[in-house]
């Protein structure tokens, strides 16, 4: 059951977030670079009245909290991604990026102007709601180790303390409205390795005199598939790929070395911890047998990010509600690394898609893509289901 | 019996006109089968010598001629080889008559070979009245680019009416002075080979949707290690490398193939066979268990380069005439290809080494390095091994 039913407060204020979403689209700022867009989005908090605003948390954070007029409760955390790529636009659009070779590609600049718009509509229903709303704006989603986990060290879970955690995505595969939910893992845990297989150059005929990468490259590749095959839990999900093999260049010359590359997906901790830790070992103890060594870089991406079903049923209830059952989709786990998932990891959490995709109008492009765009019309329900997942998770019980 | 003291005078005598040979060949070095000056030196050489039959553009650019002994009796005709050609390698030895040409060198010393046999023409030519039969003087080109040079010049006739081959290289290793024979093989047979892993690309977090080339290619790498070690004589000598392994480039993309290249080397033809029959199944039958397509490419290189052992007994003996017992050693075999091979598959013959140590600011440089050199002494032992043993061939083959 909706506490109210935000629709048309949003759609009335539409034409602001589209204003502030375009402001954002002509001045994209990189990773942890967000120092406009942060001072826009304190600037906009304090025009509404929201109060303890924080800003310069985790680099280029901004939070800032709505306190309910029914009194005490929980704390839900709203958070939007404030960070534009280094990608040059080819949309021909008024609203265009005017910084040569940065773009709001990925619709980083949907989420914080919706984020604003929930802000303000939530500021409306103050009344409505026991509790406190967090608003969270953070910087670097793009680039890991990201901005979340700088924010969370910052203290951003805390004072007060964060009981849940709400985040979305505009979908550009999903049209225009549409809303998708997914209980347990939303994204797979993402890590890249790079191995470099130390031997001993030589003459191909004089094998004895040398110690051949190449061996070691492939003993270790096929030792590689028994971290999935016989020691991840039959029940969980993991995949490592070796996706890249380069040693050597001619026919009768034993290589110096081989470089190989990769990436390890999982959904649990314990998988990515598992394999974080042996997959050094495999490469280090074959090199090792075999004469050679290995250095192993292990690039920790994102971790899985976990959706918890509680939350979950907050954010479907009330996208079913206003939005209607047509308009509600189950997701699909996602393959893309998102930081959202560090929230998730401390707090119960749903982080949600929103479709804004318009065939009519040519707004089909993927994300990343020069020609990303966004559908702006279907931000109204995304922002009206977060803001009343928000405040029926307060109120609640 | 030594060698003929006059003989030895002779050689002694001319030695300064073989450095200045090589010296010549040394600055003017040109690649396989580009050998046109080095061939037309060779003619003109030969002409002033006055050799018979000079043929030239033999099997492209080669050179051939005869020379006729004069003694009682009829004999056989003993073919004495030199290849021509330089390597793509840019000179770096401080050498005065250092190459003249940017980026390609004699490095291996094939100069010496050509001069080498130049001077022992001359040698036998003065020497007309001391042998019966005849001596084929030939000058190949493209030894050191496979299949080479020497296949070409056996189409044109080379090997006609010839009855026994012999050649030499220089090696830097040996001491000048020494040179080492054996019977058998002395030099490998090498092959290369190229196979590509057609799988099924895809997302690396979606492996089901794909067949992963690189891990048909790296259980391909791993099941070659029990070619040398589980089909092959264990009395036999066989080396099986992949030199080079290389695949996809993104860390999260599954690439659509995989290639693998490398080369075998083998002392008999029927271990090559074999090697090339298993390598081709495993890499085939891994392939397939998993999911992909192997396509194996075979590039041939040189067959083993196989002394008849009649032919280097009597090398080995008219070795130690012309440069006594000590001088002369064993040679080991070694896993390098040599392209006469194809002359000692068609006729009895023998292949030798001659020393020619020499140091280049303080190390002894390999052949095929930048700053690669010879001690010119060893010139004059390569003419006194390459008259001897025709001499002693003829002798072996006259008929009174």
């Amino acid at each position: 059951m909706a506490t109210a039913n935000l629709t048309r407060d949003f759609d009335e204020i539409l034409p602001v977030v589209v204003a502030d979403r375009r402001h954002f689209h002509e001045h994209p700022e990189l990773a942890f670079e967000e120092y406009e867009t942060a001072a826009y989005v304190a600037e906009r908090l304090r025009e509404l009245g929201v109060e303890e605003i924080k800003t310069g948390v985790g680099g280029t954070g901004v939070t800032g909290l709505i306190r309910g007029g029914r009194g005490d409760g929980k704390v839900v955390m709203l958070r939007a991604d404030m960070d534009a790529l280094p990608i040059l636009e080819e949309n021909a659009v008024d609203y265009k990026s005017q910084v040569d070779g940065k773009m709001h590609a990925c619709g980083h600049d949907a989420h914080t102007a919706m984020l604003l718009g929930v802000a303000r509509i939530l500021m409306q229903h103050k009344g409505d709601f026991k509790g406190t709303v967090k608003v969270l704006f953070q910087p670097a989603e793009e680039v890991p180790p990201g901005g979340a986990q700088a924010m969370i060290k910052d203290g951003a879970l805390e004072n007060p303390k964060v009981d849940a955690a709400i985040g979305l995505h505009v979908a550009a595969d999903m049209p225009a409205g549409q809303i998708a939910w997914k209980v347990g893992p939303g994204s797979a845990g993402s890590d890249r390795f790079r191995v470099v297989i130390q031997g001993r150059g030589g003459h191909a005929a004089r094998p004895q005199a040398a110690v051949d990468p190449v061996v070691i490259a492939a003993q270790a590749i096929l030792a590689l598939q028994t971290l999935v095959a016989r020691e991840t839990d039959p029940m969980d999900a993991a995949v490592v790929s070796t996706t890249a093999v380069l040693a050597g260049d001619a026919f009768n010359v034993i290589p110096d070395s081989a470089e190989i590359r990769g990436t390890v997906r999982t959904i649990s901790t314990t998988a990515r911890e598992h394999m974080a830790k042996r997959l050094p070992e495999i490469f280090t103890g074959i090199a090792q047998t075999m004469g050679g060594s290995a250095e192993v870089t292990y690039i920790q991406g994102y971790p899985s990010l976990q959706n918890d079903p509680a939350v979950v049923d907050f954010v479907r209830n009330a996208a079913i509600e206003l939005t209607g059952e047509d308009n509600v989709i189950e997701g699909k786990l996602g393959l893309g690394g998102e930081d959202f998932s560090y929230f998730s990891l401390e707090v119960p959490s749903c982080f949600f898609n929103c479709g804004t995709r318009n065939e009519e109008r040519d707004i089909v492009w993927g994300h990343h893509h020069p020609r990303f765009d966004v559908e702006e019309e279907g931000f109204v329900n995304g922002m009206a289901v977060m803001a009343t997942a928000a405040m029926d998770y307060l109120n609640a019980e | 019996m030594a060698l003929n003291p006059t003989i030895t005078t002779l050689i002694d005598e001319i030695e300064p006109g073989l450095i200045a040979d090589r010296r010549h060949l040394h600055q003017h070095p040109e690649l396989a089968f580009q050998e046109y000056e080095t061939a037309a030196f060779v003619r003109q050489r030969l002409e002033q010598l006055g050799i018979e039959d000079i043929r030239t553009h033999v099997g492209k650019t080669g050179v051939t001629g005869v020379i006729r002994g004069t003694a009682s009796g009829t004999g056989g005709n003993v073919l004495l080889r030199a290849d021509m050609d330089a390597l793509p390698i840019h000179e770096e030895t401080p050498v005065e008559f250092a190459s003249r040409k940017p980026g390609v060198m004699h490095a291996c010393g094939h100069d010496a070979h050509t001069a080498i046999l130049l001077s022992a023409a001359r040698v036998l030519a003065d020497s007309r009245d001391r042998f019966a039969g005849t001596v084929t003087l030939c000058f190949q080109p493209a030894e050191e680019v496979p299949p080479g040079g020497g296949i070409g010049m056996i189409n044109d006739g080379a090997l006609e009416g010839v009855d026994a081959v012999f050649a030499l290289h220089m090696a830097a290793a040996m001491p000048t002075g020494t040179v080492a024979i054996a019977p058998g093989p002395v030099m490998a047979g090498g092959d290369l080979f190229r196979i590509t892993f057609q799988g099924k690309g895809g997302h690396a977090a979606s492996p089901e949707e794909s067949s992963d080339p690189v891990v048909a290619a790296a259980a391909t790498i791993a099941s070659f290690q029990s070619v040398v070690s589980r089909n092959i004589d264990p009395m036999d000598r066989a080396v099986l490398t992949v030199g080079s392994f290389n695949a996809g480039e993104a860390f999260n993309v599954i690439p659509d193939t995989a290639v693998i290249a490398g080369t075998y080397r083998y002392f008999s033809e029927d271990t090559g066979k074999r090697i090339e029959q298993r390598l081709t199944e495993i890499a085939t039958a891994t392939a397939h268990g998993l999911g992909c397509e192997a396509k194996v490419e075979i590039i041939r290189g040189y067959f083993p380069t196989v002394n008849d052992d009649a032919m280097a007994e009597l090398a080995r003996l008219a070795l130690v005439d012309a440069l006594g017992e000590r001088a002369v050693h064993l040679a080991e075999p070694v896993m390098g290809g040599e392209d006469f091979s194809h002359m000692l598959r068609a006729k009895p013959g023998a292949y030798f080494v001659v020393g020619c140590y020499t140091e280049v600011d303080g190390v002894n440089y390999g052949h095929h390095h930048p700053k690669f050199d010879i001690d010119e002494d060893s010139l004059a032992v390569g003419v006194k091994s390459l008259v001897s043993i025709a001499l002693s061939w003829l002798d072996h083959n006259k008929e009174v």
